[in-house]
C-alpha cells in the first residue's frame, strides 16, 4: 500500500488526519506550519505526507492553506481523534497516570487499537463524553455532530450541550467564564429558561450559574441529540442513572 | 474606617508573630470562618479607587499573635474583575506566612482551582475542607487524608458555621506557617505548557527584582497568563524586552500547538487537574434528601418564584415600615424623654437662650435625633434583613428573577437588592450598588435608587398627600415616581457610552445562615453607615439651624421665590420648606406645619387651609423626586465621584422641576 517505505509510517498518517480534523474543527488554517507542530512530523514531512492522504481519497487537495478532509477521511480521523481521547482516559482514570503524561501516552497507543479493543476500552470506561483535557471524544459512528453549533441563549431547558466556542469578542468575559469552568468542550445542562428572554440556569459539574440572554448568546454549544451512545438522562430512571454515573465518573470538566 | 490596604497590610504584618490570608470561592463559608476566628477589632481596607474590600483582624492561638487578612470572595486571582484584582494584590502585598483555603466540600472540583493557583504562587497552603455536613447530607464524601496527600498541604474539614474543626485547623495552619516544611509536589500542566513555563522559569532565575520576591516558576505562569502587573514589571525592568520577545515566541508557539491562549489553556488544565483530583479524593453516593433541592428549584421556577419573590418584597417593605416605624418612633420618645431635656438644659446653661445656643441645638439635639429616628430604625432593621437574604441564599433567585428588567436599564439581576434596600433608607442602597461590577451599571443603579422614595419621603406623601388628597393621589405620587425612575434607567443606558456587562453568576442552594455571621455583618455595615451619615447630619442641622435662627434663611431662598411660585405654583413657605428638605425629607412636611403656623396662624396646621390638594400633589411629588438629602449627596461623592454625585443631583433637581411643572399644568388644566 505504502510505496515509499522509509519517508513516513501509517501512524504519521493517522496523526496528520488527527491534526487535520482538529484544525477544521477549529476554524484555524491547516497550514504546514501548524499541522507539523500538532501532529509531531517535521515540517520537510508533511507535504510527502499530505501527498499520500490525497492519493488515498483521504484528503480533498494537497496544497496547504486549502486541505479540506474528504468525507472518508473525515470519518477516519474522527476514528483516531476516538481512540486517542479513549486512550487518554484509560491512562488516566483506570492507570492513575498524572494527567500531564496521557496525552504523550495516547499519541502511541492511539495507532495500535483495534476497533473490538476500541468498544471494549469504551464500555469499560462507561462511554465517557469527554477526554481529560474536556475535549468531546466523537462517538463510535463518526465524528461529533460538526458544524452545528448553535448559541446557548436557543438551547431548551431539560438538554445537555457542549460548549464549542466563546465569541471572543471580549477577552474579559472569556476570562471569566474560563474561571468558571466554561470552557470550550465542557458539558452543560441547561436546567432552567426564565420566559420573556431572562437568564439561563446551567449546571456545569458541581455548580449552578445563572447567564443572562446576552452573555448566553456569545457561548456557542453542540446540542447532545446526535450521539447515540449517550441517551439523554431526562429518559427515564436507566437513563438517569447513567447519566449519574457518568456524571460521577467524569471529574474532568 | 477605611484604611488604605497597603499601609493596612504592612501594619499588621509589624503587629504580629504570624500572618494568615483567607481566600476562597464566594460563599464557601469564608466569613463565618472570619468571624470565628477572630474578634471585633477588624480593620477594613481598600485600595485606591477600589470598592472591594480587605478586611484585616487580629487573633492569637497559642500563645501567637496572628494577623489575618480576609481576601474577597473570588474564583481566581486574575485581574479581570475588581474582586480578583484586590485578592491577588492583597495576597501578593501581605505576603502572609500561609494562605488558609476555604473550600466547599459539596462543590471541591470549581473550588480547587483557586487552591491550584495558590500553589502556583508558590504560597504554602492550608486547606479548610468546609460544610462537610451538607457534602454528607449530598451524599459526597471526601477523604482528607488522600486529599492532602496529593497536595502536599494539610487538609482539615470544619463546618465553620457551627466552629468545628476550627481549632484543628489553627494548629495546622500555625505548624504549616513556622515549619520549613518539605515543598509540595509539583502538580504538573501538559508537556507543552511546562516547557514554556520551563523557559520563561529559566529567563527569570537569574533576576533578583522579580516582583513580590515571586519564585521563578511562580514569576514565569503569571507572566504567561498574561497578568497585567508583570507585564508592566517586565516592560519597565533593565532587560525586559527579551522576557516579553521569550513571552511572545512560547505564547505564539502554544497557540500553534494548543490553539488557545495561553492563560485559557492554563485555565483548561487548572480545571482538568483540579477535577481529576476532585474524582480521586470524592466518593458520591445517591443523595439523601433532595427536599432543600426541590425547594431551591421552586425559587428560581418562573411560575412558583414570582409570586414568592411578589412575597418576599412585600414583606421586607412591611417589615421595613411597621418594625422600622415603630423603632422610630420609640427612639423618638426615648430621645425626647431621656435624651433632650438633658441636652437642651446644658445648652443653656452654657450659652443661654439666645441664636448661638439654639442653633447648637439643631445640631446636638435634633440633629442627634434625626440620625437616630433614620438610622436605628430603617437602615439597621434593614441591614440585617440584608444579610438574612444574603447568607441563606435568596438574594440569588431574587437577581435571577429580575434580570430582564434590569436589563432593559442596562443593569442586571443583582441590581435588584440595592433597588429594594432603597425604599428603606438610599445611603446604604447606594454602598449596596457595589455589587455591581462597572462604573456605568454603578451610576444607573445609583440614580435609580436616588429616585426611589425611602422611608423619609414616605412619610411625606402619606402625611400630606394621603391625609388631604385621598389616597389615590398618594399612590399616583409613587406610580409617577416609578415610571420616571424607569424612564430614566432606559434613558441613562441609551446615553451612557459602554454597555451592560451581562449577567453571570453562581447559584448556591438555600444554607441556614449562621446568626454570628448575619450579627457581624450587619454590625459592620451600620457601623460605616453611621460614620458616614451622622457627621454630615448634625453639621447640616446646625448650618441650617444658623439659617433658620438668624433669619438669613429668607433672604437666600428669595432669589428661588419665582422657581417655587411662579413654575410651581407653590406657596412661599412650601418652597422654602423643600430647600430644608435637603437636610432629611420629612423635616420638610414638619417645617411647612411650623412655618406656616407661624404665618398664618395656628388653623394652619391643617394644610388644607393654605394650599390646595393639587398643590399639595405637586409638592410631595417635587419633595419625593430632587436629590434626597445631604447624606445621599456625601455617600454619592463617596462612593461614585463629587462630579458624578453632583450631575446625578443636577439631574434629580431638573427632573423635580420639570415633573413638578408639568404635573401642576395638567392638575390646573383638569381643575379648571
Amino acid at each position: 500500500m505504502a510505496p515509499d517505505p522509509p519517508r513516513f509510517t501509517d501512524e504519521m498518517l493517522e496523526d496528520c488526519l488527527q491534526a487535520l480534523h482538529r484544525l477544521e474543527s477549529e476554524g484555524r488554517p491547516a497550514d504546514i506550519a501548524a499541522l507539523a507542530a500538532f501532529a509531531r512530523i517535521s515540517p520537510g514531512d508533511v507535504g510527502l505526507v499530505l501527498a499520500e492522504l490525497e492519493r488515498r481519497g483521504l484528503v480533498a487537495n494537497g496544497q496547504p492553506e486549502r486541505i479540506a478532509l474528504t468525507p472518508e477521511g473525515e470519518r477516519l480521523a474522527a476514528g483516531v481523534l476516538r481512540r486517542h481521547r479513549l486512550s487518554e482516559r484509560l491512562f488516566a482514570d483506570l492507570l492513575g497516570m498524572p494527567w500531564d503524561r496521557v496525552h504523550d501516552e495516547a499519541m502511541r497507543l492511539e495507532h495500535a487499537l483495534s476497533p473490538e479493543a476500541e468498544a471494549r476500552l469504551a464500555r469499560l470506561l462507561n462511554h465517557p463524553a469527554t477526554c481529560p483535557h474536556g475535549g468531546p471524544i466523537p462517538t463510535a459512528d463518526g465524528p461529533v455532530p460538526p458544524g452545528a453549533a448553535e448559541r446557548l441563549d436557543r438551547v431548551p431547558a431539560g438538554r445537555r450541550a457542549w460548549i464549542h466556542q466563546i465569541v471572543q469578542e471580549e477577552a474579559s468575559l472569556l476570562r471569566y467564564l474560563a474561571s468558571l469552568g466554561l470552557l470550550p468542550g465542557a458539558e452543560i445542562h441547561v436546567e432552567e429558561v426564565a420566559p420573556l428572554g431572562g437568564p439561563l440556569l446551567v449546571r456545569l459539574g458541581g455548580a449552578r450559574y445563572a447567564l443572562g440572554r446576552d452573555v448566553a448568546a456569545k457561548i456557542l454549544v453542540q446540542e447532545e441529540r446526535a450521539r447515540p451512545d449517550a441517551p439523554p438522562p431526562a429518559r427515564g430512571p436507566a437513563g438517569w442513572l447513567r447519566g449519574w454515573r457518568r456524571r460521577r465518573r467524569g471529574g474532568c470538566a | 474606617m477605611l484604611t488604605n490596604c497597603h499601609g493596612a497590610l504592612g501594619e499588621l504584618r509589624e503587629g504580629v508573630d504570624l500572618s494568615l490570608a483567607l481566600a476562597g470561592n464566594p460563599n464557601v463559608g469564608k466569613s463565618s470562618l472570619f468571624n470565628r476566628l477572630t474578634g471585633m477589632g477588624v480593620v477594613t481596607a481598600n485600595y485606591p479607587g477600589k470598592t472591594v474590600e480587605v478586611q484585616l483582624a487580629e487573633t492569637s492561638f497559642a500563645d501567637r499573635r496572628i494577623g489575618i487578612i480576609d481576601l474577597p470572595g473570588t474564583y481566581e486571582l486574575g485581574g479581570v474583575t475588581e474582586d480578583q484584582w484586590v485578592a491577588r494584590q492583597a495576597l501578593l502585598d501581605g505576603s502572609p506566612d500561609a494562605v488558609l483555603l476555604v473550600v466547599d466540600a459539596t462543590n471541591l472540583a470549581r473550588n480547587l482551582y483557586l487552591g491550584l493557583q495558590i500553589m502556583d504562587l508558590g504560597l504554602p497552603m492550608v486547606l479548610a475542607l468546609n460544610v462537610v455536613d451538607q457534602a454528607r447530607a449530598r451524599g459526597i464524601h471526601v477523604d482528607p487524608g488522600r486529599l492532602e496527600e496529593i497536595l502536599g498541604s494539610p487538609v482539615v474539614p470544619t463546618v465553620a458555621t457551627r466552629g468545628l474543626g476550627l481549632d484543628r485547623l489553627m494548629r495546622r495552619a500555625v505548624e504549616r506557617a513556622t515549619t520549613p516544611a518539605a515543598l509540595p509536589p509539583r502538580l504538573r500542566y501538559s508537556v507543552d505548557v511546562e516547557a514554556a513555563i520551563g523557559k520563561l522559569e529559566l529567563a527569570l532565575a537569574g533576576r533578583s527584582d522579580r516582583p513580590h520576591r515571586l519564585s521563578p516558576r511562580a514569576a514565569a505562569i503569571l507572566l504567561l497568563e498574561g497578568d497585567a502587573a508583570l507585564l508592566a514589571w517586565a516592560g519597565a525592568a533593565p532587560g525586559g524586552e527579551n522576557l516579553l520577545a521569550l513571552r511572545r515566541d512560547l505564547t505564539s508557539t502554544l497557540r500553534d500547538l494548543r490553539g488557545e491562549e495561553p492563560a485559557l489553556l492554563l485555565a483548561r488544565e487548572r480545571h482538568g487537574l483540579a477535577g481529576l483530583i476532585a474524582a480521586e479524593v470524592e466518593r458520591r453516593e445517591r443523595p439523601r434528601s433532595a427536599a432543600a433541592e426541590r425547594l431551591w428549584r421552586l425559587t428560581t421556577a418562573p411560575a412558583s418564584g414570582l409570586p414568592l419573590l411578589g412575597l418576599v418584597l412585600a414583606g421586607i417593605f412591611a417589615f421595613l415600615f411597621v418594625v422600622g416605624d415603630w423603632l422610630s418612633t420609640a427612639c423618638s420618645a426615648l430621645w425626647a424623654a431621656l435624651a433632650s431635656p438633658p441636652i437642651q438644659a446644658a445648652v443653656h446653661a452654657v450659652l443661654g437662650d439666645g441664636t448661638l445656643g439654639r442653633t447648637l441645638l439643631w445640631g446636638v439635639d435634633t440633629g442627634v435625633n434625626a440620625a437616630m429616628a433614620v438610622g436605628i430604625p430603617y437602615v439597621l432593621t434593614f441591614y440585617l434583613l440584608l444579610a438574612v437574604l444574603e447568607d441563606s441564599g435568596y438574594l440569588n433567585a431574587v437577581a435571577f428573577l429580575t434580570d430582564q428588567v434590569m436589563h432593559k436599564m442596562g443593569l442586571h439581576g443583582r441590581a435588584a437588592i440595592p433597588l429594594v434596600a432603597g425604599a428603606g433608607c438610599n445611603v446604604p442602597a447606594i454602598m449596596g450598588t457595589r455589587v455591581l461590577g462597572s462604573m456605568r451599571e454603578r451610576i444607573i443603579a445609583s440614580t435609580l435608587v436616588v429616585l426611589t422614595p425611602c422611608s423619609a419621603r414616605t412619610a411625606v406623601i402619606l402625611g400630606a398627600v394621603s391625609l388631604t388628597a385621598g389616597w389615590r393621589a398618594a399612590l399616583a405620587v409613587y406610580g409617577v415616581t416609578f415610571a420616571l425612575a424607569l424612564v430614566s434607567g432606559i434613558g441613562l443606558h441609551h446615553v451612557l457610552p459602554g454597555r451592560g456587562s451581562g449577567l453571570v453568576m453562581e447559584m448556591f442552594p438555600f444554607r441556614r445562615p449562621g446568626a454570628l455571621a448575619i450579627l457581624k455583618k450587619t454590625w459592620y455595615r451600620f457601623r460605616e453607615f453611621v460614620v458616614v451619615a451622622t457627621p454630615i447630619v448634625l453639621g447640616g442641622s446646625i448650618v441650617l439651624g444658623g439659617l433658620y435662627e438668624t433669619g438669613l434663611l429668607w433672604t437666600l431662598a428669595a432669589p428661588l421665590r419665582p422657581i417655587f411660585e411662579g413654575w410651581l405654583g407653590l406657596p412661599a413657605v412650601a418652597g422654602l420648606t423643600l430647600i430644608v428638605a435637603v437636610l432629611r425629607k420629612e423635616l420638610a412636611l414638619q417645617l411647612l406645619i411650623t412655618l406656616a403656623m407661624a404665618q398664618y396662624g395656628p388653623q394652619a396646621s391643617n394644610l388644607l387651609t393654605f394650599m390646595r390638594p393639587d398643590q399639595i400633589f405637586v409638592y410631595a411629588l417635587v419633595n419625593t423626586l430632587y436629590v434626597p438629602c445631604v447624606a445621599t449627596i456625601a455617600i454619592l461623592g463617596r462612593e461614585l465621584g463629587w462630579r458624578r454625585a453632583l450631575a446625578i443631583s443636577a439631574f434629580t433637581v431638573v427632573l423635580a422641576l420639570a415633573a413638578g411643572g408639568a404635573a401642576r399644568a395638567v392638575l390646573t388644566g383638569i381643575g379648571g
